[in-house]
């Protein structure tokens, strides 16, 4: 069913903006998330998602860094 | 009920817009100038007063509200008020609220009208002036006495802060 | 004033019977309040029941303090101060939400909901990484909770919060123990209901058993309410002095002498089945006895008062600004409870209330006469020469005695003195 969208929802805190949508452009279903703020979209896929599920706390904390991606300190 | 449209050139009818500012304006002066049993032979049998709080949109039986009197509390406030004892109101506040931006929101077949309107109260206590701004949504039931409120909210716009005491009535 | 001039100063201002009036008008005593009492001792925050899922957060106070309650990932709870490292902006505005982190608006510097700093935006502009390990959120230095309420202590040492307690631990078991489940839930929101007065006016009053008869005479004169003659001179009701501050007007043996069951909450058994077929499922032979007792009616000082049904939080703002945050109980998975008790307290408290409105207007007028220049002094002495002592050695009078009001301002003046 490629090409087929399912719209998920918005999720939205005082900290960012994303919507969520199942994408089916690929050979497999695929996670879309879309930063709302910016127009940013990134995919993450079943396995991806799998390991997210299994995240210690604070796995996510490097890359909460606001210098490591978006606003880079080399930029 | 069926809205009254909001596109523009409708037509609205201006007869039943009068005689809703008229009640509207009326229960206002009520207010103001403490004519508590009259303020409350505004009411059907089955009213109910609502002051949310936190927002304009809340479950009343599930959040806490600033008022949320059924007809028997609506009652039981005014019969308060009539002690002299009800302190908050001993001496009662100096009052003058403006009324403004009265709207037919809809008409039901019942006969029943929905309205809304904007107001600002200005307060005057020993504590000093206190102005109160928000916005009152009726629905009016046509009787043999003439309109009669069945429901009023009021939307107060800062109901998300602490206020201070609020014993008149808004 | 120096803070020596001020420890010299509390014989002068607070005496066994009375106290000065400058203690509610002073700005120094405010400021020094402050310091002693807000920043020192255990104060109640908020509840666990308001951040039920991991990641949760909601704004809360410690005073004027502006306070992050959260949980994390491992559901342990963190109070923070909402105050960013870098140049102090608000860093969550939003009164609750879920998060892991916290991101500022001001430049971005993200934190962890434990405090962490994770890091900022453009980290070359920084020279190394030490900063990031300096530089994170304030905290509350000890939080602990008891029954699901959650208190916290900017004061790196001192008594735990179950000796700070002591003998008022019992007042939250009593509420719990209401409930079926045996948790309580805030989970109804809170009415904020400000008033211009110092916050002792509001400490005191909440266990004062004096006032009800004349300050609530209209709604019980038009309302069929029994709380009146609770606070009459037939009374066989108590005051009690809990020890730390802590003080309770204890209407149980007036409650036992009545002998209803649900009595205390003006209603009975049959109104609310499903409740009493929960508690008895529980409480078996003992129901009868918990439902004619009731619940407490207890202040925790300096800011937590269990009044019955209601719950309020005193946070003071000013010397002449108080805000009284109250909530309704609710017992965990109770409906028809949980109405009653909603719809008791929307009639009761808050700016509009039956009751709190005219209690506002008293502190408010009380705030206002306390400036006059004579006599100086207030009265505490109401049931000095018959005070007594119950079987677990603690200072008790009549329903309408000022017990309380003299175990408030012994542990006041012991908290300000100290060093």
């Amino acid at each position: 069913m490629a090409g087929e969208r399912v719209p998920l929802g918005e999720l939205s805190s005082e900290f960012a903006s994303v919507q969520l949508t199942i994408d089916h452009d690929g050979n497999g279903p695929r996670l879309r998330i879309e930063d709302l703020r910016t127009g940013h979209v990134g995919f993450l896929d079943p396995l991806e998602l799998e390991t997210l599920a299994w995240l210690p706390e604070g796995a996510l904390h490097k890359l909460l860094d606001p210098s490591l991606l978006r606003w880079r300190g080399d930029a | 009920m069926h809205a009254t449209s909001e596109a523009a050139g409708m037509r609205i009818d201006t007869d039943l817009l009068r005689e809703v500012e008229q009640f509207i304006f009326r229960e206002a002066r009520f207010q103001d100038e403490l004519e508590y049993d009259r303020w409350e032979a505004l009411w059907t049998d089955d009213g109910v007063y609502w002051v949310p709080a936190n927002g304009d949109d809340t479950d009343p039986t599930k959040q806490v509200s600033i008022i949320f009197d059924n007809r028997a509390r609506i009652a039981t406030r005014i019969k308060q008020l009539h002690t002299g004892k009800r302190h908050s109101q001993t001496p009662p506040s100096r009052l003058r609220r403006l009324v403004s931006n009265v709207e037919l929101l809809g008409e039901g077949d019942d006969g029943q009208v929905r309205a809304g309107a904007n107001f600002v109260v200005y307060e005057s206590r020993e504590r000093g002036v206190t102005l109160w701004a928000g916005r009152s949504e009726y629905t009016l039931c046509r009787t043999p006495d003439g309109l009669r409120m069945s429901y009023k909210k009021v939307a107060l716009v800062d109901n998300d802060r602490a206020l201070y005491t609020l014993a008149f009535l808004i | 004033m120096t803070s020596a001039d001020l420890a010299n100063r509390w014989d002068s201002l607070i005496e066994p019977g009375r106290v000065h009036g400058s203690l509610y008008t002073d700005p120094d005593i405010y400021a020094a309040e402050l310091e002693r009492i807000w920043y020192r001792t255990w104060v109640y925050v908020g509840h666990v029941s308001e951040v039920p899922e991991p990641n949760d957060y909601v704004l809360k106070s410690i005073g004027p303090q502006p306070v992050i309650m959260s949980r994390d990932k491992q559901g342990q709870i963190h109070l923070l101060l909402n105050r960013c490292s870098h140049r102090a902006n608000l860093v969550c505005d939003a009164q609750k939400g879920n998060s892991s982190a916290f991101r500022c608006p001001y430049h971005g510097w993200t934190f962890s909901n434990t405090g962490k700093l994770l890091g900022y935006p453009f980290n070359s502009g920084y020279d190394g990484t030490a900063l990031k390990s300096e530089l994170g959120l304030g905290r509350v230095a000890r939080v602990a909770s008891y029954q699901g309420f959650v208190f916290g202590s900017f004061a790196q040492d001192g008594p735990t919060l179950e000796e700070h307690l002591g003998a008022a631990t019992d007042a939250f078991d009593r509420l719990v123990r209401l409930s079926p489940t045996g948790e309580v839930e805030l989970t109804a929101g809170w009415l904020k209901h400000k008033v211009k007065a110092n916050w002792k006016m509001l400490v005191e009053n909440e266990t004062d058993g004096y006032h009800p008869q004349f300050v609530h005479a209209s709604i019980f004169s038009v309302a069929d309410s029994g709380i009146g003659e609770l606070y009459g001179d037939k009374s066989v009701a108590v005051c009690r002095d809990l020890g730390n501050g802590h003080t309770e007007n204890d209407l149980r043996p007036e409650f036992r002498r009545l002998d209803q069951p649900l009595g205390w909450f003006g209603t009975d058994p049959a109104k609310v089945p499903g409740y009493v077929d929960q508690l008895t499922a529980v409480h078996g032979d003992n129901t009868r006895e918990i439902l004619i007792d009731g619940s407490p009616h207890v202040m925790v000082f300096p800011n937590l008062f269990i009044a019955e049904i209601q719950l309020f939080v005193i946070q003071p703002l000013a010397v002449d600004e108080t805000v009284q945050h109250v909530t309704a109980v609710q017992y965990k998975g109770s409906p028809d409870m949980n109405r009653r008790m909603l719809q008791q307290t929307i009639g009761s408290v808050g700016p509009a209330g039956f009751l709190l409105a005219d209690d506002s207007e008293m502190y408010e007028r009380n705030q206002r006469g306390v400036h006059a220049r004579t006599p100086e002094w207030l009265t505490i002495k109401r049931g000095l020469h018959r005070e007594r002592r119950d079987e677990n050695d603690h200072v008790i009078g009549d329903a309408t005695d000022e017990v309380p009001q003299r175990a408030i301002w012994k542990h006041y003046r012991s908290l300000m003195e100290g060093q």
